[in-house]
């Protein structure tokens, strides 16, 4: 008690002006609080009610929105910057074929920095004052496990291009995943190298964070269940240099080595792999897909196999066309992003032009979408949202990379 | 009327900011010691009280508390080695302990690690963060016009003189730490039930500065200024959104640009007064009788010590009356009053 009578003892010791000042003083502060508030309030309230009638589809402008949150500055924006031009090549293209039953796509795309609370302010945002239909976003899986929720209790689809955490999709049925997670390209690549390949002798290099355990465990189960024997299992952390040790472990009685984790590391695993004798074919997933990989490996990488979920090199038409008119709008190379942003869009629109603007029945035809051919290959939705796609077997021969399967 | 869900939520995230503003500024705008690990507390506080509701099911104002208690112990262990040293190793203590918080919640398991903490209920709403801080606000206010305020007070503007007058400086810059530890943690717990998500990245250094700057930017040291500065830097990256397409893509260049004006055009912030609430005149400056306003206060502190021991009567100035209460129950009395009134006209005199 004496102690709390030491922290709040300023009634006893005070003069009255010294109160009175303070009273006026904190007056002040309540009135700019209520100020501000009620600033706020009413522009909410003045935004949804002047935006609200135009953004529904059946307005004067026949347009539909869609929303997209992602990192468009800070660390991680050439992934969120990505998305927002796949999805805008994408809604150019609709719109250029006279949109979706008469409406004309309008695209809304909000920076969340890469932050949760910035990401949770701006899909708020395009729900509430923008009034979009469908978000295709978001991109980091720490934002999309922040703003799903919320989309989720809105009612309005949200289907993410990019976030391959597991169980995204189980926060609810208006959330859908169309990206190839780490656990369905670890089992691909463990099938081809089983039983494509012929492989039985096989070890495993990861690197210890959250992508290259996933790679890690899923590779080695499903290779064991095919019969194979995994002789060695090592791991690395990322910016590692020096990998002659975990090489010596695993030995060169190998046929094939599978290196969980990204380029940059994976170069250099390559290399000195075979400066220690080691001939087996190097395996990967799509933290390979970089020409850093051929740049810093050299020969070490030649004949190395990887699995990806898009190929900027595929003669199929659609793809060659989707990447011309990319280049030309943005002059850079497509990524992997973009196409699935690309891809996410065009079967969010064709879900659209079945459901008109119904939001719930956008969601079920969303559910119901069966082998979309896109340009990330054929794409379907299982019962919990998450996309059925193929995944795509790479190489690395001489120097480019080409298709394996 | 109601009120529409994106501001709503916004009011949401300016509470629980004008807490963590209003709690860093006990230790870095009274107590002048800089903190740079503020979000970590929060962190702690954030994960505390999120497991507690999800995993073993405690109500939401157990977990709360709880999560506060936990971020004032990590304040108190963190408090008590560094808070002894003297200059800017509090800084650099507290930069290491956010980034060692991170790094754990990252590798534990309990916390989800990389893939974050998900499954909480969303228990916070507007009513109970405006409560909150508004509770907070008013502990600040009897917290700064009580002895123990002054005393901080006296130990940011001249931690010599403020042992001279018989003040303890660690055990009441712990006691700061620790009581602002416990805010932020309690604001963490108000975020966790509020997004339902929790990562580690929330509570990284970049979020320590966010809440540094708005500190900064409503001014240091006074009470309505960490309030204003949290509504404002809350309020500011979403307004920026709605001008137009050129400042939305730039949003945060004009951000980063409002601050830099600001701190030319308004160093001690936007309602903050200067040090103590004193404004150092035109007048005075150009006659060269004082430069900053701590040349201000070390020259009032030393009339105010003699003006206290010819009499003891008030003035009308708050602070000369701040310090002359200081004077007469820290240091009269005591062989104290003569070093510490020495000192006062050394200063005076330069």
């Amino acid at each position: 008690m004496k102690f709390m009578n030491y922290l709040f003892d300023s009634n006893k010791n005070h003069s009255d002006s010294k109160g009175k000042r303070f009273r006026i003083r904190s007056m002040r502060t309540v009135s700019i609080a209520v100020l501000l508030a009620a600033a706020m309030f009413l522009v909410g309230c003045s935004g949804s009610r002047s935006e609200g009638p135009s953004g529904e589809a059946d307005g004067v402008d026949k347009v539909i929105k869609i929303g997209m949150v992602g990192p468009l500055t800070g660390d991680y924006a050439t992934y969120g910057q990505s998305v927002r031009n796949g999805v805008q090549t994408a809604i150019d293209e609709i719109n250029a074929d006279g949109g979706v039953n008469g409406y004309t796509l309008q695209l809304i795309a909000e920076d969340s920095r890469g932050e949760s609370t910035e990401a949770a302010n701006a899909i708020q945002k395009l729900i509430d004052q923008d009034r979009v239909t469908a978000i295709v976003g978001a991109v980091l899986s720490g934002e999309t496990a922040t703003v799903a929720p919320i989309a989720q209790d809105s009612g309005v689809l949200m289907v993410t291009p990019s976030s391959t955490a597991p169980g995204l999709t189980d926060i609810g049925d208006y959330i859908f995943r169309n990206v190839i997670t780490d656990d369905v390209q670890a089992q691909q690549m463990a099938e081809y190298a089983v039983s494509e390949l012929g492989f039985n002798k096989l070890a495993v290099i990861y690197a210890n964070n959250d992508y290259g355990v996933a790679l890690k465990d899923n590779f080695t189960a499903k290779a064991q269940e095919l019969g194979a024997s995994i002789v060695g299992t090592e791991s690395y952390l990322d910016g590692d240099e020096d990998f002659r040790a975990q090489l010596t472990k695993i030995g060169d009685e190998i046929e094939a080595l599978y290196i969980a984790g990204y380029y940059t590391e994976a170069a250099k695993i390559a290399q000195q792999a075979r400066r220690q004798g080691i001939e087996a074919i190097f395996l990967g997933a799509d933290g390979f897909y970089s020409e850093k990989l051929v740049e810093l490996g050299g020969d070490a990488v030649e004949g190395a196999a990887f699995t990806a979920g898009f190929y900027s090199g595929d003669e199929v038409e659609a793809v060659q066309a989707f990447v011309s008119s990319y280049k030309q709008k943005y002059s850079q190379e497509p990524d992997m992003f973009a196409a699935n942003a690309y891809d996410t869009m065009k079967i969010v629109a064709q879900a659209l032009a079945k459901a008109g603007n119904d939001r719930a029945a956008l969601k079920d035809e969303m559910a119901a979408i069966k082998d979309f051919p896109g340009v990330t290959g054929t794409t379907s939705f299982d019962a919990k949202g998450e996309a059925v796609k193929d995944v795509l077997i790479l190489k690395i021969e001489n120097g480019t990379f080409v298709r394996a399967s | 009327m109601m009120i529409s869900p994106y501001y709503y939520q916004l009011l949401v995230i300016a509470s629980i900011n004008v807490i963590m503003a209003l709690s860093l500024n006990l230790v870095t705008g009274c107590a002048g010691q800089l903190s740079l690990g503020h979000a970590a507390f929060m962190g702690i506080g954030a994960y505390t009280a999120g497991i507690l509701t999800s995993v073993y099911g405690l109500s939401f104002a157990v977990a709360l508390i709880a999560g506060g208690a936990m971020a004032a112990l990590f304040g108190l262990l963190v408090g008590l080695p560094t808070l002894r040293l003297k200059g800017d190793y509090l800084a650099i203590a507290t930069l290491g302990f956010g980034e060692i918080i991170r790094v754990s919640i990252l590798n534990m398991k309990v916390t989800g690690g990389p893939f974050g903490l998900r499954g909480i209920s969303k228990q916070t709403n507007l009513t109970i963060a405006a409560i909150a801080a508004v509770l907070v606000y008013w502990t600040m206010t009897r917290l700064m016009n009580s002895r123990f305020g002054r005393a901080l007070t006296a130990i940011r503007e001249d931690e010599v003189a403020a042992v001279a007058m018989g003040i303890d400086v660690t055990r009441h810059k712990v006691l700061a730490f620790v009581i602002s530890a416990a805010w932020a943690g309690i604001a963490g717990g108000l975020f966790a039930h509020w997004f339902r998500y929790l990562h580690p990245s929330s509570f990284a250094f970049s979020a320590s500065v966010e809440i540094l700057s708005m500190v900064v930017l409503g001014g240091m040291g006074s009470l309505e200024g960490p309030v204003i500065g949290a509504a404002v830097l809350t309020y500011a990256p979403e307004l920026l959104r709605g001008v137009s397409d050129f400042v939305s893509q730039h949003r945060m260049m004009f951000y980063g640009a409002l601050l830099v004006v600001m701190m030319l055009v308004r160093p001690q912030g936007l309602v903050g007064t200067g040090l103590n609430g004193l404004r150092v005149s035109k007048f005075r400056r150009s006659r060269g009788l004082e430069q900053s306003g701590i040349d201000m206060v070390r020259r009032r502190f030393a009339s105010a010590m003699k003006r206290a021991q010819r009499k003891g009567s008030p003035s009308p100035c708050v602070v000369n009356e701040q310090l002359a209460d200081l004077a007469v129950r820290s240091g009269a009395g005591s062989s104290g009053t003569g070093v510490a009134g020495g000192g006062g006209e050394e200063h005076a005199g330069s």
